[in-house]
């Protein structure tokens, strides 16, 4: 094995493989997310999107109710 | 030489092009296999981070509570984990950018702010329970907590400012490395290998029914081996390593391989707890977990078990911190890389000084429930989960920023069902919290 450090030169070798770490490669060109902008949003995706964060919420509550109630802190789990 | 400069998405900063360096092998084999240990990395460090301290004290519980009967969930957690994590794979190396980043751009401030939120609560709670448990196996090795927990803190902050990301991966995967440990220990304490075929391929109900504890114990395995930040943490990962298209299939070989080696781990650790308890022991914590077993095999083993809970909670705190400050700076806009030096990046690195910081401070508290603290933590990671996989499937799902790297319809049919088991499970909890005579023991 052998280092190489001028692009020119590995293009010239052909019977031979060239691995680049993905840290020393010339950054490849990705999807353009900035252009984008925000996705289209049904409303029912929105309402679904809503429901999602309320039921999160509830559960939140719920398991800090279960841990403190585990804990002893309510005075009647066994 | 006057080298070009441009701006990374990944990191923010304007950063100097340089040549290309690679290495020049004679054979594909040895390109195919150098080529995997160059991308080789986020897959396996999310994944064996993943068994963090939680994991550690939520498998070895299970172990202990119900032996060798919850395996099949843990087994039947590596599909699921895998398909969850490589979706995130695709997500970062199509678009170069992390999780936060791409749900604030795709979703808009008032969801990403949401979905910044969430990751944050849970990656501090889960921080703590990271030190928490460091605080437990120090205790049990006789080293003041006063002074482990600081020095690990800072011994934590040291391999991630180094400014260079493959000094930080090859320190972390060493790390990971030494997790492989726990297959010696489950051998050690000599396994049912009859019990652990037939717990691992059947499903069963343990031994006392569907109890709100076993419920419980069952979303914090869900909760501990998918966990939120995960998704953040990998994506990030693979956009500041700057993996790229050609690079997919390695990345998802990473992501499997790393799956393999946590379920594989987190069996070890249940059959650690089962066989405290096949001994007549019960379970406290993992660290006092330790200490039996090392009183029916010897002391290496207690002293085994309590440095991989300290090396587990060395990994998730890393891994984690690292998932919060990368999704900080990619909302905020600040520079967050690895790569860069602690000047250039100073946003990105207070965040991760803080989260390791904070948590360290918190467990030096005294008298704290640590164990129902580090479960609790566990099954809020697993009722927030499906939460944080609809947005991955959303964004999976956006042909405009995908393309042909979209979710085809069979990702979308297990993703899915994943999401939906995991809502039923949580609505199960919640039924038997709210009533608890809902499901009579049998």
């Amino acid at each position: 094995m052998a280092t190489m450090t001028n692009p020119i030169e590995m293009q010239e070798l052909t019977n031979h493989f060239v691995v680049i770490h993905p840290l020393d490669d010339v950054p490849e060109e990705k999807v353009d997310t900035e252009t984008l902008g925000p996705m289209t949003m049904t409303a029912s995706v929105r309402i679904s999107l809503l429901s999602l964060r309320a039921y999160l919420v509830l559960m939140m509550i719920l398991v800090f109710y279960h841990v403190l109630d585990l804990a002893g802190l309510f005075g009647h789990h066994s | 030489m006057n080298n070009k400069f441009i701006t990374e998405p990944a990191s923010g900063v304007e950063t100097e092009v340089v040549p290309v360096r690679g290495r020049v092998v004679k054979s594909k084999a040895a390109r195919n296999l150098l080529t995997f240990m160059m991308v080789f990395g986020p897959g396996l460090i999310v994944m064996v981070a993943d068994n963090d301290a939680g994991a550690v004290s939520t498998y070895s519980q299970a172990g202990a509570q119900y032996g060798t009967h919850l395996l099949w969930i843990v087994l039947l957690l590596l599909p699921v984990t895998y398909f969850i994590q490589e979706m995130v794979v695709r997500l970062g190396i199509a678009t170069g950018k992390g999780h936060a980043a791409m749900i604030y751009q795709r979703f808009g401030r008032w969801w990403g702010l949401f979905s910044l939120i969430d990751l944050q609560l849970v990656n501090f709670l889960t921080l703590v329970t990271e030190f928490a448990a460091i605080d437990l196996a120090l205790n049990k090795l006789g080293v003041d907590p006063r002074i482990g927990v600081p020095l690990l803190a800072a011994g934590l902050v040291l391999i991630a400012v180094t400014g260079s990301y493959r000094r930080w991966e090859r320190i972390v995967v060493f790390l990971c490395m030494l997790d492989l440990v726990w297959f010696a220990i489950a051998f050690r304490i000599h396994p049912p290998l009859e019990q652990i075929v037939r717990g691992s391929l059947i499903p069963v109900m343990p031994p006392g029914g569907l109890t709100p504890d076993l419920m419980f114990l069952v979303i914090a395995i869900v909760g501990t081996t998918v966990a939120p930040w995960q998704l953040f943490f990998q994506q990030s990962c693979i956009a500041d390593k700057r993996l790229r298209f050609a690079d997919m299939k390695w990345a998802r070989l990473d992501t499997f391989l790393g799956a393999c080696i946590t379920i594989t781990v987190a069996g070890c650790m249940m059959i650690a707890g089962n066989a405290s308890h096949v001994h007549g022991f019960t379970f406290t914590d993992p660290a006092q977990m330790a200490v039996d077993i090392g009183s029916f095999t010897n002391g290496f083993f207690k002293n085994a078990i309590l440095l991989m809970m300290i090396n587990a909670a060395v990994l998730g705190t890393t891994a984690i911190s690292l998932s919060s400050a990368w999704a900080y700076g990619e909302v905020r806009g600040w520079p967050h890389s690895l790569q860069l030096p602690v000047r250039k990046a100073p946003g990105f690195y207070v965040v991760y000084l803080v989260s390791v910081a904070a948590a360290a401070g918190l467990v030096l508290i005294p008298r704290a429930p640590l164990q129902l603290i580090i479960l609790g933590v566990q099954v809020l990671a697993g009722v927030m989960l499906p939460s944080a996989i609809i947005f991955l499937q959303l964004l999976l799902n956006d042909k405009e920023l995908l393309g042909e790297y979209a979710n085809k319809p069979w990702n979308n049919w297990v993703n899915w069902t994943i999401i939906i088991v995991l809502f039923i499970l949580s609505l199960i909890l919640a039924a038997q919290v709210a009533a608890p005579n809902l499901f009579p023991a049998a």
